[in-house]
């Protein structure tokens, strides 16, 4: 549609009529307009009014009492905060690094020229067509100790098999970490196949015949030439683990207790269940900085790229 | 230095035959290449040579040992790929180093090593940098360095050149070849380009269909080609192929042509037309032997003065083209550019047959020896 606009446009200029030439010339922008509305509003609006509320004693509704940085040191105050935040942590970092770890993994093995190859990707990379909602409500099943894969064990007849880590509050972040692999996996290592994919054959027989074995020829060679693919998948396994959600609120909903929370939930619980709005824009916007600080160095060394390129 | 034996080496995928049969044996040193249009099967050859791909009957020999089913890394032999191969996340001295490291080489020998190679090659001042901050030709050096620092018995080369402009292939051709002179190692190159085939080979092996059609020295292949294939495609521009009836002149076997007006030329190998009496055969003429009239040949055994009509003229500088039709057959005549020649006229061009070659019209098998 555009190029039919454009090409209107030159059209138009060859005959000399500048009013056609002006209404080709607008329709690109009539088109996208909604889009840039939507944006502009949706997006950037409300970040700039989380933002305004995060420095408000808002409560209930919006007041627009300025109270300084009060919100803030109250949420670095909150006991349930720090749990969000350290779970944050552990969750983040082992989602990303066993995601990572199984995403190449299943993506070297799948790379060996074998058999039903198409089948097996897809069943791997199905998991991520599902909502996070439907991935935790499944595992909610299967962890759960008195119907899950404990009951199982049990009646298969080992007695003493005890797996009840969605019931242990220290456990249970553990939980969200096996759920989540399950889900994002296979989505790494579809990047990591396309990336292996365009890895160039004749260097691979180039380090077969310098004396490479295989396993020095992915470790020495082959992933080191995969960067940008590690750096895609680490910026986007980052950015799911700061706002799973529905993740959490399927699988144990916070709890037991509160021991399972992610800044997202806190942030949840407190803007629209707990009246607490101020404190619950401090959050948000500590979580915007988080995104921020993985998303600002990938963009600037993509920017940077494009313009070496 | 070794030698290379290659004994009746085939390979098959499923149904289709790559390679029918090879058999080509270089002594150590030799410069050999492999020719041919593009599907010929030259690479899967190399890449059995080098071991990239197990060969489904025969025996290769290197140095006299039986490689054939050695991994590529015990063949002891380096290769250089048409896309460089160079490991990207690499600096150009590990690059160059890294097979040494595979190798087990203490750290102080592969750095003099590294030194040595970038000496010879004129790289020293890349050493440091990554291969996406090189140029091609750069690249180039690179991945001969790589194949150089091993020094194995010998080098393969998988269309080295085929990346590189015009003028940069021409240098490092030069440069291969010098190379070669200054090392004596065995290589084996492949290559679809007939002019780099000519200029760097010991030995050319002209293949076709997973067939070699011709084993034999550039000059040896350049004058005496074995079917009309080796003929066509050795040699720039190429071979003319006039047809020619075989007519019987003062008791001798002659050549009959239609060039403005007919015209017959002798033959140097008499004995090959008799069974041709009355019939049509392909006459190869190089177009060097299509000249303007020399007064030093004016006389000379084999040597005819014909006139031809002029189609079209391509001045190259040191000669001439000059574009004729000789019994229907386009022809390709080098003449020098002194000779006034204009597209349109009928000019008299001198046909020199001594080494003109003879083809059967139907099986394209050469007919003279």
């Amino acid at each position: 549609m555009n190029k039919n606009a454009a090409n209107a446009g030159s059209g138009a200029t060859q005959a000399g009529r500048p009013a056609r030439l002006s209404l080709a010339d607008w329709i690109p922008k009539i088109v996208m307009a909604p889009t840039v509305v939507a944006a502009v509003v949706c997006i950037y609006g409300y970040m700039i009014w989380t933002a305004v509320l995060s420095f408000t004693n808002s409560r209930m509704l919006p007041s627009y009492k300025f109270v300084g940085l009060e919100q803030y040191e109250r949420l670095f105050m909150n006991d349930r905060w720090i749990v969000a935040l350290t779970n944050l942590g552990v969750f983040g970092g082992l989602f990303i690094l066993i995601c990572l770890f199984l995403g190449v993994m299943l993506a070297i093995f799948l790379d060996q020229k074998i058999r039903a190859e198409g089948a097996i990707r897809t069943i791997y990379l199905y998991p991520m067509a599902i909502s996070f909602i439907v991935t935790g409500t499944a595992w909610k099943w299967l962890l759960n100790p008195t119907n899950g894969i404990e009951k199982m064990m049990i009646e298969l007849g080992f007695e003493d098999f005890r797996f009840n880590w969605l019931s242990d509050p220290d456990m249970v972040v553990y939980c969200l970490v096996i759920a989540a692999v399950w889900q994002a996996s296979g989505f790494v290592m579809a990047l990591f196949l396309a990336g292996l994919r365009g890895v160039d054959g004749e260097m691979i027989k180039a380090a077969q015949l310098d004396g490479a074995g295989i396993i020095t020829t992915y470790r020495r060679i082959i992933l080191p030439s995969l960067k940008p693919v590690f750096f895609s998948a680490l910026v986007i396994l980052s950015h799911i683990a700061i706002k799973s959600f529905d993740l959490v609120a399927a699988l144990t909903n916070g709890g037991p207790g509160y021991s399972s929370d992610l800044p997202a939930n806190f942030m949840y619980a407190h803007a629209f269940t707990r009246s607490q709005i101020g404190l619950g824009a401090a959050s948000a916007m500590v979580m915007l900085g988080c995104v921020l600080a993985i998303l600002i160095p990938y963009l600037y060394s993509e920017l940077r790229g494009e313009r070496h390129e | 230095m070794a030698n290379l034996v290659i004994e009746n080496v085939k390979k098959r995928y499923g149904q289709t035959e790559i390679l029918k049969g090879i058999n080509i044996s270089i002594e150590a040193g030799e410069f050999l290449i492999l020719v041919g249009p593009s599907g010929c099967g030259k690479s899967t050859l190399m890449n059995s040579i080098a071991g990239l791909e197990d060969v489904s009957e025969g025996r290769i020999l290197i140095d006299d040992d039986d490689v054939t089913y050695s991994s590529p890394k015990d063949r002891d032999i380096a290769m250089v790929f048409q896309s460089y191969a160079l490991y990207p996340n690499m600096t150009v001295a590990e690059n160059i180093s890294f097979g040494l490291e595979m190798r087990k080489v203490p750290k102080d020998e592969r750095e003099a090593e590294v030194q040595r190679v970038a000496d010879m090659l004129q790289i020293g001042h890349l050493l440091k940098r990554k291969p996406a901050q090189l140029s091609g030709g750069q690249r180039q050096r690179v991945a001969m360095g790589r194949a150089l620092a091993r020094r194995p018995k010998m080098y393969l080369f998988d269309e080295p050149l085929s990346n590189l402009d015009a003028k940069l292939r021409v240098e490092m051709r030069t440069e291969i070849k010098k190379l070669h002179q200054k090392l004596g190692t065995t290589i084996v190159y492949v290559t679809h380009d007939q002019i780099e085939a000519m200029t760097l080979a010991d030995r050319i092996a002209v293949m076709k269909d997973g067939e070699v059609q011709q084993l034999g020295t550039p000059q040896e292949i350049y004058d005496n080609p074995t079917n009309l294939f080796v003929a066509g495609f050795m040699g720039s521009p190429a071979m003319n192929f006039v047809p020619a009836k075989v007519v019987e002149q003062n008791g001798a076997f002659a050549l009959e042509l239609q060039a403005s007006k007919p015209t017959i030329v002798p033959f140097s190998d008499q004995e090959s037309l008799k069974p041709y009496l009355g019939k049509e055969i392909l006459l190869g003429l190089r177009p060097e032997m299509i000249t303007e009239p020399q007064p030093h040949k004016e006389g000379a055994a084999f040597v005819v003065t014909a006139d031809i009509d002029v189609e079209v003229t391509e001045p190259m500088g040191a000669d001439t083209m000059v574009l004729t039709r000789i019994s229907e057959a386009e022809v390709n005549c080098r003449c020098n550019p002194v000779y006034p020649t204009k597209a349109g006229e009928t000019i008299a061009m001198m046909l020199d047959t001594s080494k003109a070659v003879a083809f059967d019209k139907d099986t394209g098998e050469r007919i003279d020896q």
